[in-house]
C-alpha cells in the first residue's frame, strides 16, 4: 500500500514533467497546426542556458527561469521568422522542416558546447523531502508539480482572459475574417510560436537537476509530449493536462505491477486504443478549423 | 495514357539502365562501393512503400520501419538458424534451453522469403482495418502507427532470448538459393538488389496509375467524396497499408541480406522519421522521385560524414531546411516542373496539353 | 573541422575510382609496403546517442597516435590515423569498419564502446581477418581471435567486489541494469558469487536504454530496502539516476550503489555531491598515482581542456594504442599485418596507466581490479586495490567453457 500511494505521486511527478514539455507543443500545434519536432530542442536549449547561467554567471536554477524563458523564446522567435512562418500554408512541409532545425539546433550545441553531460546543480531550498506517514515525496519535484499547474493557468489565464488570448482565438477559428478586421496574424502567430517554445525552455531549466543534459536529451522528449498533446485534444490545455496526468500516473503504476519495459508497452497499448475510439482527443476543441 | 504516367516510366527505364549499367561501371566494378549502394537500394524502396501511402493516399505512417524490421528479422532468423548448428547462440545465453516454436519454420527459405513480405502485409492490414473502419485520419493516423512502432520495438529489444535484444541478430550466414551462395559483395547479389528495386518500381508505379491508383488519389483530396461516389474508402486505404508494409517487409529482407545483420535500431523513431525524411525530398507524389529521394539522401550522408567529420550532420540539417522551404515538393516537383516549362517553350503554344500540376494541399485529407 | 586526408573529389562516387577490383575482394593478409605511413582506423561516434562516451575514446586514442608519432614513429615510420564517425549506428559501424579494412587497408582499428556496434563490426573483422581494439569493459561472451579486448570482463570486476560488499553492507543485493545483453550477463555472474559467499538478489530489473525517470525504481528500493544496490546502468541513464537517488535522500552509507559502469565521466554529469558514498568496481581511476598515469591525466587535460576527465575506458583506449606500437614494433617491418600484430602482442606487457597489464592469449587483458568509493570532488578514493595482476576468464560464469589461444573451447 505504501509503494502504491508513493508510486502515485512518482506518477503525479511524472505527469508534471511530462505537462511541462507538452503545454509548448499544444500551444503551438493547436494554435497554428504546426508539429513542431525542434520541440524537444528547445527543452535542450534551456538545459543548456540554465547549465551556462549557473556555470558561468552563478545564477541558480529558479532565478534564471525567467531568463532561460526569454532566451529560447528569442530562439523561437527566429525560428518562426525565418522558417516556420514561410510555411504556414504547407503545414506538413514543417514536419520536415522542424525536423531540420532540431539537428541544426542539436548540432550547435554539440560543436559549440560538446557532446559531454553536463552537471547543474539543484535548488539549495528545494533539496530534501517531505515526508506524510508513508508517503515521501521529494521537495523538488512538489515544486515542479505545482509549478506546471501554475504555468497552466497563466497560459489559460492568457488564452481566455486577455486581448492577445482573443485575438489568438479568432486567428484560430477563422485567419482571413481576423485579417479583415484588422488583427495581424502573422504577429499573433509569432508571438505564439516564441511563447510555446520559451515554456518548452523552462521545462529544460526543470528537468536537468532531474536527468542528464546532453545534446541529444530532446528527441525522446518529444514522443511523449506529443501523445499527451494528441490524446488531450487538439489544442486543449486541459486535455493535455488530464492526458499527462493518465499517463503518468498509468506509466507509474504499469511499472510497479509489472516492470518499466512491459508498462511503457502496456501505456502506449492504451494511447493507441484511446486514439482509436476517442479520436479527437479527451478534451476536444469545437472550433471550425 | 497520361504524360505523367509516360513521365514516370521514362523515368524507371532510365532508373533501371543506371542502376544496371550506370552504377556499377562508375564503381569500377568495386565489391565494396557496391554493397555500398545496395544498401542505398534497398532503402529506396521503404522509401517508396512510404510514398505510396503518404504522397499517393495522404496516410503518414510512421511506423514502416517496425514493418521494415518484420521483414529484416524473416530474413535474419533463417540465416541465423542456418549458422547456427542447434540453437542460434544468444539463445543459450539466455537460458533458453529449446528453439521457440515461431522460429521452426524459419528453417525453410522458401518460408522465410513469403513470411518477410505476408507477416508485414497481415500487421499493416491488422492496423489498417483497426484504424480505418474507425474513419481515423490526418495527424492521427501517424500517431497512431508511431505508438505502435514505439511499443513494437521496446517489445522486441525486450525479448532478448527470443529476438537477441538490443545486440539483434549478428553472426548470419550467406543466402543460398538454388545451390549459389550471395556474397554480399558480388556483382551478382547487387543485380539482385538491383533487379527487385526495379520490380518494386514498377509495382509501384503501376499500382498508382491504375485505376486502382486513381482511386487512392481520390481518398487523398478528399475522403468523402470518394465514399459517396460509393467506393469502401476504407477497404482501399487498409489495402494500400498492406502493400506498402509488404515492399517495406521486402526492403527489409534485402537490408539484411547487405549489410549481413538485424538491429533494432532500424525499427526507431528516428528511423521511421529519416524515411519521410527521403520521401520528402524526392518527392512523395512520385513512387520513383521517393526511391531516388532515399539515395540522394543516403549518398550526401554518406559522403558529408566523410568529408565533414565533425559538422555534416549540421550541413544536412541546413539542407533539409533549405529543401523544404525552397523546393516544397522534392527533386521530382522540381524536374516536373522543368519539363513542363520546356515542353511549354517547345510547342510554344502555352496552356495547351500541359497537364496542370496538382495545386491541392496534401494536408487538406482530415475527414469531417 | 577534420578533413579525411585522403579525399581528394566530393563527387558521389569519385573516391571509388581510385582502387582497383582486385585489391579490395582479396583479403587484407598481405603485408604493408616498406616505409609508408601505417594506417589505422578510429572507429569512433561523434554524432548521436553515444557520444558522450566514445568521443572521449576517440580523444584518447588520438592523443596516443600523435604522442606516438612525435617521438618518431614506429620503425621511423609514422601512424596515419584514419578517423570515421558511426554516428551512433550499427550499420554504419560495419560499413566503416568493412572500409577502413578493405579500402583504407588498416592493420588494425580501434573503436567502439557498445555491445551492439562491437557486434555489428565482429563478422567484418573476422572476414578480413584484421584487428579490432575494443577498449570497454563488455559482458565476456566472446572469444574472437580478431580482437583484441582492453576493458574488464566480469570475473575481474566482480571477484573482489562481491564478497567485500557482502561483508561490509549486508548480503541482499538489488539488481538494476539497462535492458541489454551487458548488465544481464554482469547479473548472471553476479548470482554466482552471491550464490558461493551467502548472498541473495531480492530483485533484478532492466529499464530501456535511455530511460530516465526512476521514481519506480527508487520506490521499490525504498520498499526492499536492500543492503546494496548493484547497478550496471549505463551512460545519460545512469546520470538520471543516481540524481534522482540523490534527490530521494536515500542514504549512500545504508544503500550504496555499488557500479561496473560508473566512471568519472558520468560522475562528473551526476555531480560530486550526488556521486559521493557510493562505489564503482573498475581497473583504473583517474586518480591513480603511477608516474604513467600522472603523464597521461596531464597530457590528455592540457590538450583537451583542464576540465576534462579520464577514465577506465579512455584509459584502454589510450593504452591499446600503446600496445598495438609495442607488438608493432617486435614485428618484422617488411612483414607488418593483423596476424603478425596479433601474434606479436599475445604475452606483451606494458606500463599502463592503472598499472602492468598484460594481454593474454586469449587476446583479453590482465588488469588491476580496484574498488573507489565516489568523493564530492568528482574522484574516488580507491579503498581496495587487488594484490594481484587478475587473468582475464570469458565465459566464467559457465561451468566447462573456456577461452584460449585457439578459441572458445568446450569441455
Amino acid at each position: 500500500m505504501d509503494v502504491i500511494a508513493n508510486q502515485l505521486f512518482a506518477g503525479l511527478s511524472m505527469a508534471s514533467i511530462l505537462l511541462m514539455i507538452a503545454l509548448g507543443l499544444a500551444i503551438i500545434y493547436g494554435a497554428m497546426g504546426v508539429i513542431n519536432l525542434a520541440h524537444g530542442e528547445f527543452v535542450m536549449l534551456g538545459a543548456y542556458v540554465t547549465w551556462a547561467l549557473q556555470t558561468h554567471v552563478g545564477i541558480g536554477i529558479l532565478p534564471a527561469l525567467p531568463i532561460v524563458f526569454i532566451a529560447v523564446a528569442l530562439v523561437g522567435l527566429i525560428v518562426e521568422k525565418a522558417v516556420v512562418q514561410k510555411l504556414y500554408h504547407r503545414p506538413l512541409d514543417t514536419i520536415l522542416a522542424t525536423w531540420g532545425i532540431g539537428i541544426i539546433l542539436q548540432q550547435l550545441v554539440r560543436l559549440g558546447i560538446g557532446a559531454e553531460s553536463r552537471f547543474v546543480k539543484g535548488p539549495e531550498i528545494l533539496s530534501g523531502n517531505t515526508e506524510i506517514g508513508p508517503l515521501i515525496m521529494s521537495n523538488y519535484r512538489i515544486f515542479v508539480i505545482f509549478f506546471s499547474i501554475a504555468v497552466l493557468f497563466v497560459t489559460w489565464r492568457l488564452m481566455t482572459r486577455t486581448e492577445f488570448g482573443m485575438k489568438l482565438r479568432a486567428v484560430i477559428q477563422n485567419r482571413d475574417i481576423s485579417e479583415c478586421y484588422g488583427i495581424e496574424s502573422k504577429r499573433i502567430f509569432s508571438i505564439t510560436f516564441a511563447y510555446g517554445a520559451g515554456l518548452a525552455g523552462i521545462a529544460g531549466a526543470l528537468i536537468t537537476p532531474l536527468f542528464s543534459t546532453i545534446p541529444t536529451m530532446g528527441t525522446g522528449l518529444v514522443v511523449d509530449a506529443f501523445l499527451v498533446v494528441i490524446v488531450g485534444g487538439l489544442g486543449s490545455l486541459v486535455g493535455s493536462a488530464v492526458a499527462a496526468a493518465l499517463i503518468g500516473e498509468a506509466t507509474a503504476l504499469f511499472s510497479i505491477v509489472i516492470n518499466d519495459t512491459l508498462g511503457r508497452i502496456a501505456v502506449l497499448a492504451g494511447i493507441i486504443l484511446l486514439i482509436r475510439f476517442r479520436p479527437r482527443g479527451l478534451f476536444p476543441t469545437e472550433t471550425r478549423r | 495514357m497520361s504524360s505523367k504516367f509516360q513521365f514516370e516510366l521514362v523515368a524507371l527505364v532510365i532508373f533501371a539502365v543506371v542502376i544496371a549499367f550506370g552504377v556499377p561501371a562508375v564503381m569500377n566494378y568495386d565489391g565494396f562501393e557496391l554493397n555500398t549502394f545496395a544498401r542505398y537500394l534497398a532503402l529506396a524502396i521503404v522509401s517508396m512503400a512510404l510514398a505510396l501511402s503518404w504522397g499517393v493516399t495522404g496516410l503518414l505512417n510512421l511506423g514502416q520501419a517496425a514493418t521494415f524490421g518484420m521483414g529484416s528479422y524473416a530474413m535474419a532468423m533463417h540465416l541465423k538458424l542456418r549458422a547456427s548448428s542447434g540453437l542460434p547462440d544468444f539463445m543459450s545465453w539466455n537460458n533458453v534451453s529449446e528453439l521457440p516454436l515461431f522460429w521452426v519454420p524459419f528453417n525453410s527459405l522458401a518460408f522465410t522469403l513469403l513470411a518477410g513480405l505476408l507477416i508485414p502485409a497481415f500487421i499493416g492490414g491488422l492496423i489498417g482495418i483497426f484504424m480505418f473502419r474507425a474513419r481515423i485520419a490526418g495527424v492521427f493516423v501517424a500517431i497512431i502507427t508511431l505508438a505502435f512502432l514505439v511499443a513494437f520495438q521496446l517489445l522486441v529489444i525486450n525479448q532478448q532470448g527470443l529476438t537477441g535484444g538490443q545486440n539483434g541478430l549478428t553472426g548470419l550466414a550467406q543466402m543460398t538459393l538454388f545451390g549459389w551462395a550471395f556474397d554480399p559483395y558480388s556483382m551478382g547479389f547487387y543485380y539482385l538488389v538491383a533487379g527487385c528495386v526495379t520490380v518494386a518500381l514498377a509495382i509501384g508505379v503501376y499500382l498508382t496509375h491504375s485505376k486502382f491508383g486513381l482511386v487512392l488519389r481520390a481518398i487523398r483530396e478528399d475522403a468523402d467524396r470518394t465514399r459517396f461516389f460509393g467506393y469502401n474508402v476504407a477497404n482501399y486505404k487498409t489495402l494500400v497499408f498492406c502493400i506498402s508494409a509488404a515492399l517495406a517487409g521486402w526492403a527489409g529482407m534485402l537490408y539484411t541480406l547487405v549489410l549481413e545483420f538485424a538491429s533494432p535500431t532500424y525499427m526507431g523513431v528516428s528511423f521511421s522519421l529519416a524515411i519521410v525524411i527521403w520521401c520528402a525530398v524526392g518527392g512523395r507524389e512520385s513512387v520513383i522521385a521517393a526511391a531516388f529521394g532515399a539515395i540522394v539522401v543516403n549518398m550526401l550522408e554518406g559522403r558529408l560524414s566523410d568529408i565533414f567529420v565533425e559538422g555534416w550532420h549540421l550541413i544536412l540539417g541546413v539542407i533539409f531546411v533549405l529543401v523544404v522551404m525552397f523546393m516544397p515538393r522534392g527533386i521530382f516537383g522540381l524536374l516536373v516542373e522543368g519539363a513542363q516549362k520546356l515542353r511549354t517553350v517547345g510547342r510554344a503554344r502555352p496552356g495547351h496539353a500541359v497537364e496542370p500540376l496538382s495545386t491541392t494541399p496534401l494536408e487538406t485529407n482530415q475527414e469531417r | 573541422m577534420k578533413r579525411r586526408d585522403f579525399l581528394g573529389g566530393m563527387g558521389a562516387v569519385g573516391t571509388a575510382g581510385m582502387l582497383s577490383t582486385p585489391a579490395l575482394l582479396a583479403s587484407s593478409g598481405r603485408a604493408l609496403a616498406q616505409g609508408a605511413d601505417i594506417p589505422v582506423g578510429l572507429l569512433f561516434s561523434l554524432t548521436g546517442a553515444v557520444a558522450v562516451v566514445e568521443s572521449t575514446l576517440h580523444d584518447a586514442a588520438l592523443m596516443a597516435i600523435e604522442e606516438i608519432n612525435a617521438s618518431g614513429g614506429i620503425h621511423g615510420r609514422q601512424l596515419r590515423p584514419i578517423i570515421e564517425d558511426p554516428a551512433s549506428d550499427p550499420a554504419t559501424y560495419a560499413n566503416r569498419a568493412r572500409r577502413l579494412m578493405i579500402r583504407d587497408k588498416c592493420v588494425s582499428v580501434f573503436g567502439s564502446y557498445t555491445s551492439a556496434s562491437r557486434q555489428a563490426v565482429l563478422p567484418v573483422t573476422e572476414q578480413r581477418n584484421n584487428l579490432y581494439w575494443y577498449p570497454t569493459l563488455y559482458e565476456g561472451r566472446e572469444c574472437s581471435r580478431n580482437v583484441m579486448y582492453g576493458g574488464a570482463v566480469p570475473n575481474q570486476q566482480q571477484d573482489d567486489l562481491i564478497p567485500w560488499a557482502i561483508e561490509n553492507f549486508g548480503p541482499r543485493f538489488f539488481m538494476i541494469g539497462n535492458n541489454y545483453v551487458y548488465p544481464k550477463e554482469e547479473n548472471n555472474y553476479c548470482k554466482t558469487l552471491l550464490a558461493k559467499y551467502g548472498g541473495e538478489v531480492v530483485n533484478e530489473e532492466y529499464v530501456p536504454l535511455g530511460h530516465s525517470d526512476f521514481s519506480s525504481v527508487i520506490n521499490r528500493i525504498r520498499a526492499e530496502k536492500p543492503d546494496v544496490i548493484f547497478a550496471t546502468v549505463v551512460g545519460d541513464s545512469d546520470v538520471a539516476f543516481a540524481r534522482q537517488y540523490h534527490a530521494a535522500e536515500l542514504d549512500p552509507s545504508q544503500m550504496p550503489v555499488v557500479s561496473l559502469t560508473r566512471s568519472e565521466v558520468e560522475v562528473k554529469a551526476i555531480g560530486g555531491e550526488a556521486a559521493a558514498g557510493h562505489f564503482s568496481s573498475a581497473p583504473y581511476f583517474m586518480g591513480h598515482g603511477t608516474p604513467e598515469n600522472e603523464k597521461f591525466v596531464e597530457a590528455y587535460k592540457s590538450r583537451y581542456g583542464g576540465d576534462q576527465v579520464t577514465h577506465f575506458v579512455s584509459e584502454a583506449a589510450y593504452f591499446q594504442v600503446y600496445q598495438f606500437k609495442a607488438a608493432l614494433e617486435k614485428v618484422d617491418p617488411a612483414n607488418i599485418t593483423p596476424q603478425t600484430i596479433r601474434d606479436a602482442a599475445v604475452g606483451l606487457t606494458l606500463n599502463a596507466p592503472q598499472g602492468e597489464v598484460l594481454i593474454d592469449e586469449n587476446l583479453h587483458t590482465h588488469l588491476w581490479p580496484k574498488i573507489g568509493q565516489w568523493k564530492t570532488d568528482g574522484q574516488a578514493e580507491v579503498l581496495v586495490e587487488s594484490k594481484e595482476r587478475i587473468a582475464p576468464r570469458p565465459y566464467a560464469a559457465y561451468e566447462g567453457q573456456t577461452c584460449t589461444g585457439e578459441g572458445l573451447v568446450k569441455a
